[in-house]
């Protein structure tokens, strides 16, 4: 055969390939089309059943219902249900192996695969599965997958403590990301006094930033005194921290170093004052932002116009009328 | 020169065109080939989009970056209103809408202002970089973070420019008014910024809305358009989206952002100084200025793509209309490489120099006129004897047959991982266009790309408006 002979058969068995495959999807999804109202019906069958189970009726369960098709149901349900009834229910789901293949499929080869397990058992929230998330976050190979798995127990609100998460996902050693921060903030109502006792621990400065900012997630006032010391902090970074998370304590201590904020030398510390004086609606601080309308930096000006329409009643700004076009 | 010797050298010529174009043919294929390939890859290895770090941003929505998207609208009376509640309306836990009236000729300002109670205000543009005056910011009573931004006519650029100043946000997210986006669009391509400071720009899919039914600037249900200019141009979305940027994105070559949607770091583009006014390939040329900026400043960067859908938007829906869009966008790629030549082959600019502009090179200067010459010399070059004509029938399977793999093989891609087509139906008729479009269409829009040569050469710089036939209402 010549080259230009191998070119066409070569490119013939191509389109054939690729036509047989392509055939065969859309038959699969005719199928499916076509089973959808059969699927439907079971579907709401193994539904009603999860329902009447938790609630403690007898029903007549159909075991041959397929395993995925019990998850997708309960995936369905719990989300409608608090309390007691979601824990029932998912005791009923793991009495059922439910959630079985799930967890197989955490010990996949392939990261990807793994990290869909975790955002299944995410979910679910499961004994069995926030056990297995812990184990993902200790010893997983990937950091991706550590970094996923200690989402998916922060979104449950069962992280480790701060200390064990930073170290498990490898963290002090490099600068913290956005993830580290959401992190944090999720282990701060956790743990509050071990947060104040990492700030003791020699760490670097961007570090000590992210953990003062997640106090004000702790929900702690005890922290107030930390962030009245942090305040006068040399680093505009955790004097910046500080106003961020006194506006999200809420505690009314935190108004003296927010008004001292606002005179601060460094631009971001002042655009943060600001901000943390409206999250309180710190009305006291309206002269102090008015004049930070005439600030040398721009974006302090702009954050200090749009403070006082937010700070001052409605009357006092008034609207030019709309010109009708 | 004898008769059998001008002969002899009309036929060596003959022979030499019809390989070159044999070999540019095929590289282009191959090229297209293992960007397939690399695509299948990512997509199989693709962690997919689920609720695992969504749900904190929505607990801790200050770490989400803010964005501001800004959507140039001209003429565009009779659906801005619906558009604007749409964009309101996306889930994302800080966004600001910025609205650029560019001279509308239309009553879209007033329709503005009066559907969203705006006021004058005396908003501050923090850079201008537009080249037309400013007439008057007006924001709404009703939507506190709603902006439009009233100017003198100056093309799409200078809109956007225009916006960008206004924005005070860290990401903005540069739009055409009539672009559907998704409900989750806006949180789906700011995911990456989330992960990664050095990202400067991201891309996502677009789908082409023809057939679907929307409904207040939102979509309502997935349809297929009836006639088949639209859907030829589903099958070339998908090739592009789906296989040529996720396959850039992934070796780190991506040079084009659609205009339809991009996001990207505000403060990278006021330093950039925004879109240039004198191209009517803005997308692609503000791109790969990108690339040419941050490689010259010797700053780390990434540009990235998010493969799931983010926006629709309407393609026009018969080949009047397609002829210009076509003939701009090959106009816009030769008015980019033109302005950044060294960049071409130049081991300075890395991956972008050596393997992406070479790439465009092949695509848009090289590409369609050895395509169109193939089919004309190799079948009369194998008709005179001067070639084998079993090189004709390789040319006619490395260009027809071939492309129709690579349609059919981003169908299976769009099947297997997205699943957004309606039903097999549907399925069906996409993968009929997938091959049909190789008999006469492809063709057309050879003629068309050589058509934007034209004008590059010329110099042209008319913009004609895409006809729209606008979208079915539920």
């Amino acid at each position: 055969m010549s080259f230009y002979q191998d070119i066409v058969v070569t490119t013939a068995l191509c389109a054939g390939a690729i036509t047989i495959v392509f055939l065969a999807l859309v038959l699969r999804r005719y199928l499916s089309e076509r089973n959808r109202a059969r699927r439907d019906e079971r579907d709401a069958a193994i539904t009603r059943s999860y329902l009447q189970r938790v609630a403690g009726h007898k029903v007549s369960e159909a075991d041959t219902w397929p395993r995925r098709a019990r998850l997708k149901a309960i995936s369905r349900i719990l989300p409608l249900l608090r309390g007691g009834e979601r824990t029932r229910l998912l005791q009923i789901a793991e009495l059922d192996g439910v959630l079985r293949e799930t967890l197989r499929i955490s010990h996949s080869l392939y990261r990807s695969s793994r990290i869909n397990a975790i955002q299944s058992m995410q979910q679910f929230g499961s004994e069995a599965c926030i056990g297995r998330l812990r184990e993902m976050m200790a010893s997983d190979r990937s950091p991706r997958v550590r970094l996923e798995a200690a989402f998916a127990l922060g979104a449950n609100g069962a992280l480790p403590p701060p200390r064990e998460t930073l170290r498990l996902l490898n963290a002090l050693c490099r600068q913290p990301t956005r993830l580290d921060i959401a992190l944090l903030r999720s282990a701060a109502p956790l743990y509050p006094e071990q947060m104040l006792l990492l700030l003791e621990d020699e760490l670097q400065d961007a570090w000590r930033v992210q953990i003062i900012d997640a106090l004000g997630w702790s929900d702690n006032m005890g922290a107030i005194d930390t962030l009245d010391k942090a305040s006068n902090d040399p680093d505009p970074e955790i004097r910046c921290a500080v106003m961020r998370a006194s506006a999200r304590l809420g505690h009314p201590a935190a108004r003296r170093w927010i008004m001292i904020g606002l005179t601060d030398p460094v631009p971001a510390v002042r655009l943060q004052a600001i901000g943390a004086s409206v999250r309180l609606g710190l009305r006291k601080a309206v002269p102090a932002i008015a004049q930070l309308r005439h600030d040398p930096e721009l974006w302090v000006r702009l954050r200090a116009e749009q403070a006082l329409e937010q700070l001052e009643p409605v009357d006092d700004v008034t609207p030019q009328a709309a010109p009708v076009a | 020169m004898s008769w059998a010797g001008t002969i002899y050298a009309l036929s060596t010529g003959i022979v030499w065109i019809a390989f070159t174009c044999f070999v540019v043919v095929a590289l282009r294929n191959l090229v297209a080939l293992a960007q397939l390939l690399i695509a299948a890859w990512v997509f199989l290895t693709r962690v997919k989009p689920g609720d695992g770090a969504r749900d904190l941003w929505h607990r801790y929505a200050d770490l989400a970056l803010p964005i501001s998207v800004i959507a140039p609208a001209f003429n565009e009376q009779l659906s801005i209103v619906q558009s604007v509640k749409a964009l309101l309306a996306l889930e994302y836990p800080e966004h600001e809408i910025i609205v650029v009236n560019d001279g509308s000729k239309d009553d879209t300002l007033g329709e503005l202002l009066r559907s969203f109670d705006m006021y004058e205000a005396q908003a501050t543009q923090i850079a201008a970089l537009q080249h037309t005056k400013i007439l008057g910011t007006y924001r709404s009573r009703r939507y506190p973070n709603l902006l439009v931004v009233d100017k003198e006519n100056g093309r799409k650029a200078d809109a956007a420019n225009a916006g960008i100043g206004f924005a005070r946000t860290p990401l903005v997210c540069i739009i055409d008014a009539d672009s559907i986006i998704e409900p989750d669009g806006l949180l789906r391509a700011a995911e990456p910024f989330m992960y990664d400071d050095r990202l400067i720009a991201v891309g996502g899919a677009i789908r082409i809305a023809n057939g679907c039914t929307i409904k207040d600037g939102s979509l309502q249900k997935i349809g297929i358009a009836k006639e088949m200019v639209p859907r030829f141009q589903i099958v070339e979305y998908l090739r592009a989206f789906l296989m040529n940027r996720v396959a850039n994105a992934h070796t780190n070559t991506l040079t084009l952002i659609s205009g339809a949607f991009g996001l990207f770091r505000r403060s990278t583009l006021v330093e950039m100084g925004g879109y240039r006014h004198d191209t009517v390939g803005e997308d692609l040329e503000l791109v790969v200025r990108m690339h040419r900026f941050m490689r010259d400043n010797r700053r780390e960067y990434r540009i990235a793509f998010v493969p799931d859908i983010v926006c629709w938007t309407e393609a026009p829906a018969a080949l009047q209309g397609l002829d210009n869009q076509r003939a701009r966008w090959q106009q816009g790629a030769l008015e980019t490489l033109q302005h950044h030549r060294g960049m071409i082959g130049n081991p300075r600019y890395g991956r972008i120099g050596l393997l992406a502009l070479p790439q465009i090179v092949l695509e848009d200067i090289l590409g369609p006129p050895a395509e169109l010459l193939g089919y004309l010399v190799l079948p009369a070059a194998a008709l005179l004897g001067l070639l084998d004509p079993m090189m004709a029938v390789a040319f006619f399977f490395v260009s027809v047959v071939f492309g129709c793999v690579l349609s059919v093989g981003t169908l299976v891609l769009e099947e297997q991982q997205l699943k957004r087509t309606p039903s097999a139906r549907d399925l069906l008729r996409i993968g009929m266009a997938a091959v049909v479009e190789n008999f006469g269409y492809r063709q057309i829009n050879l003629w068309y790309r050589l058509n934007g040569m034209r004008r590059f050469f010329r110099k042209d710089s008319t913009w004609a408006a895409v006809p729209r036939a606008g979208f079915t209402s539920a």
